[in-house]
């Protein structure tokens, strides 16, 4: 029995779960391609505004809103259920659950990116990418990690609190804003410009340094954030 | 410690030792110092009246809260240091089964015997189905289930990875009486070779697994006794222990 | 030792230090020669709060990791309280950075990176109050807290750096401080933390306090 085995096990159950169910991903998914279309209207005032900075902007915040529900929901059951009492009970590592609970939320968030990037980009973005493909997938998963790994742990917190999900938003947000900041940065040269790799090194720096740093701190944290 | 416990084990070695146990929720203090023994073998039951502790006895031993005060060991090892062990030696079956509804009873019982490190986890999960009759629903979610069979199922999950020590809370309660069979002849079945601690309600029901009777009452021991009680002398006992009323 | 850290003698301490600095600020020290002119003189309250609030957040942050490890709740007062004055010296950071700003750029508020990180603090720091309000057992509640604590206390310098990957330059950025300006700059930073320390001891001293208080109440049958 070892860490590997319990990782693959919790992991594997969350996903068989929501695949079965995908109450979770229908809903992200409208709720995405929803954002979108609001966002047309609340910014295109003026005849003929051009969006195409706002595009980084735009695609985060959605993703990132789209990202509360999903992870309040993502513990919701274990708590409800009582499941999440089955889970401590066994003799697994906090630090294992924390580590494929984050998994999880990360192959979720994958597949909401995998069906919204491309009506984004059909809806919002002038020019091709598919260039600058490869800086793009890499913005997309480092911040994707940062968000997954700091929503897991405030997500734990928040489900043990009398607010619930009324929680997560007020201490999820103000620590997203420096990933934030870089994602939406580097999106938006991407989807604007398009240039190479080069530009986007510093904002990829800063998200790489935000993924490692949280997720020392999260691992560090983790067994007090879960325990009782 | 009780001299009960000293007469009856007579050197069988204690599987679960509790001594000055204590547990704080903020202000209020919950358990105030309790102690006692469980030998090898044995089966202790635990009454007494909500908000008594009883509950939260069962769930310091079970390493689901860490005490405030006290020392508790199981098999041996110390559950706030190293509790590892300790999970592995235990099988659990609260009135909560801890079963995910979207999953089929086979893959929460896979789940589970990952967790736990089965080694043979195909054919201990064919056993335990067969056993608890729910074979032929196996491969339904359990969200379809009835609450005896979710039960039934919560029995297979807490003793799939053969766990030497069974913690049982309210096991019988809101079960139907073939669910109440059945867990009975289980119980009997593996009565042997395991030591059980039992939190109930049901009287009748404590009294004729127990080997040892144990009253909890407002964070201490008010009551303690070998077995051989009978259920009117015993109900009387708590009557004048416990001031509630609420007696099975 | 412990009578002369005292959180009396500290105010004191702390009033004569900010006095004295104020007085070498406004009449010691030139006027600045870059084009601030007499606004620039703010700086020697602004830039003393700005880290007196910086370090009430670091010692939150080290009673946090205290408390973890021994699950004493002594350490949970003291990082209660840290937050709260450094909350209250962030709100202040920020007044004084917008008067500042409205004296020598003409606007009350300017996107750029410290006054934004000084806002990201306040709500950082407001959730974690938010988080405490929400949680009744306290054991669970100090835990929470703290482990809210060490992740917001991280947060901030990376909030800083990424901040400036925004285009903004409107934030003055001091060079060397001339001789008279460092001494005046020197009196009322010592004198800012000072206030900080007494302002924490205070509170924390307070805080134990009403412990005690609750202790002899449920012991009494409360």
């Amino acid at each position: 029995m070892s860490g590997w085995t319990q990782f693959k096990a919790i992991l594997r159950k969350d996903l068989i779960r929501e695949l079965r169910t995908r109450d979770m991903l229908v809903s992200m998914i409208l709720f995405v391609l929803l954002a979108m279309i609001i966002f047309h209207y609340a910014f295109t005032v003026k005849e003929g505004a051009d969006l195409t900075y706002f595009t980084g902007g735009m695609l985060w915040v959605t993703f990132i809103f789209a990202m509360l529900l999903g992870l309040n929901r993502s513990f919701a059951q274990e708590k409800d259920e009582h499941c999440l009492d089955g889970l401590l009970l066994c003799p697994v590592d906090r630090v294992t659950i924390f580590f494929a609970k984050t998994v999880g939320n990360l192959v979720f968030l994958l597949i909401i990116q995998a069906v919204a990037v491309p009506v984004f980009a059909l809806f919002f973005v002038q020019r091709s990418f598919l260039g600058d493909l490869l800086p793009f997938l890499a913005v997309l998963l480092l911040a994707d990690i940062g968000i997954c790994s700091l929503g897991t742990l405030l997500a734990t917190i928040s489900m043990n609190t009398r607010s619930r999900d009324l929680l997560l938003p007020i201490l999820l947000l103000p620590l997203l804003v420096p990933l934030l900041i870089a994602a939406t940065g580097a999106t938006t040269l991407v989807f604007a410009e398009g240039i190479g790799f080069g530009s986007v090194v510093a904002r990829l720096l800063v998200l790489l340094g935000f993924d490692a740093i949280f997720l020392v701190a999260a691992w560090g944290t983790y067994d007090f954030a879960i325990g009782e | 410690m009780s001299d009960d416990k000293d007469r009856q084990d007579g050197g069988a070695p204690l599987e679960i030792e509790v001594e000055g146990l204590r547990k704080t929720f903020g202000r209020r203090e919950v358990l105030k110092g309790i102690s006692f023994g469980v030998p090898r073998g044995g089966f202790l039951s635990i009454f007494g009246p909500n908000g008594a502790g009883k509950t939260t006895t069962l769930r310091v031993i079970a390493t689901l809260l860490t005490a405030s005060g006290g020392k508790v060991q199981l098999a041996g090892h110390d559950v706030r240091e190293d509790p590892m062990p300790v999970r592995k030696a235990i099988g659990f079956i609260s009135h909560n089964a801890m079963l995910y509804p979207d999953l089929t009873a086979q893959e929460n019982l896979r789940f589970y015997a990952d967790m736990y490190g089965v080694e043979d986890r195909e054919a201990r999960i064919t056993e335990l189905l067969e056993r608890l009759e729910l074979s032929a629903r196996r491969h339904d979610v359990v969200r379809t289930y009835s609450k005896g069979m979710r039960q039934r199922l919560a029995i297979a999950r807490a003793i799939l990875h053969r766990p030497r020590v069974l913690l049982l809370d309210e096991p019988h309660s809101g079960l139907d009486p073939r669910a109440v069979d059945i867990l009975d002849g289980l119980l009997t079945e593996i009565r042997d070779e395991h030591t059980f601690l039992m939190v109930t309600h049901n009287i009748a029901k404590g009294l004729e697994w127990g080997t040892d009777l144990m009253i909890i009452e407002n964070g201490r021991i008010a009551y303690e006794h070998a077995a051989g009680v009978d259920h009117e002398t015993f109900s009387a006992v708590y009557r004048e222990h416990v001031h509630d009323g609420s007696v099975v | 030792m412990k009578k002369l850290l005292s959180a009396p003698v500290l105010f004191a301490a702390a009033g004569i230090l900010l006095v004295v600095g104020v007085v070498l600020a406004f009449w010691y020290s030139p006027i600045d020669a870059s084009s601030m002119g007499f606004s620039q003189k703010i700086f020697y309250y602004h830039v003393p709060i700005a880290a007196a609030a910086l370090v009430a957040y670091g010692v939150a942050f080290v009673a946090a990791i205290l408390y973890l490890r021994s699950q004493d709740l002594k350490w949970d007062r003291l990082g209660y309280v840290s937050v709260r004055i450094g909350l209250l010296f962030s709100i202040l950071v920020m007044a004084t950075g917008m008067i500042w700003g409205k004296a020598s750029w003409g606007v009350w508020w300017a996107w750029e990176p410290r006054l934004t990180t000084y806002l990201l603090a306040c709500f950082l720091y407001a959730a974690y109050w938010v988080l405490r309000s929400v949680v009744d057992e306290e054991q669970r509640r100090a835990t929470y807290a703290a482990v809210f604590a060490i992740i917001a206390f991280i947060d901030v310098p990376i909030t800083y750096f990424a901040t400036r990957l925004m285009p903004s330059g409107l934030h003055p950025v001091l060079s060397g401080l001339a001789g008279s300006m460092a001494v005046s700059f020197g009196i009322c930073m010592l004198g800012m933390l000072t206030l900080m320390t007494a302002l924490i001891k205070r509170d924390y001293e307070i805080e134990l306090i009403k412990d005690r208080v609750t202790d002899l109440k449920t012991s009494l049958g409360g």
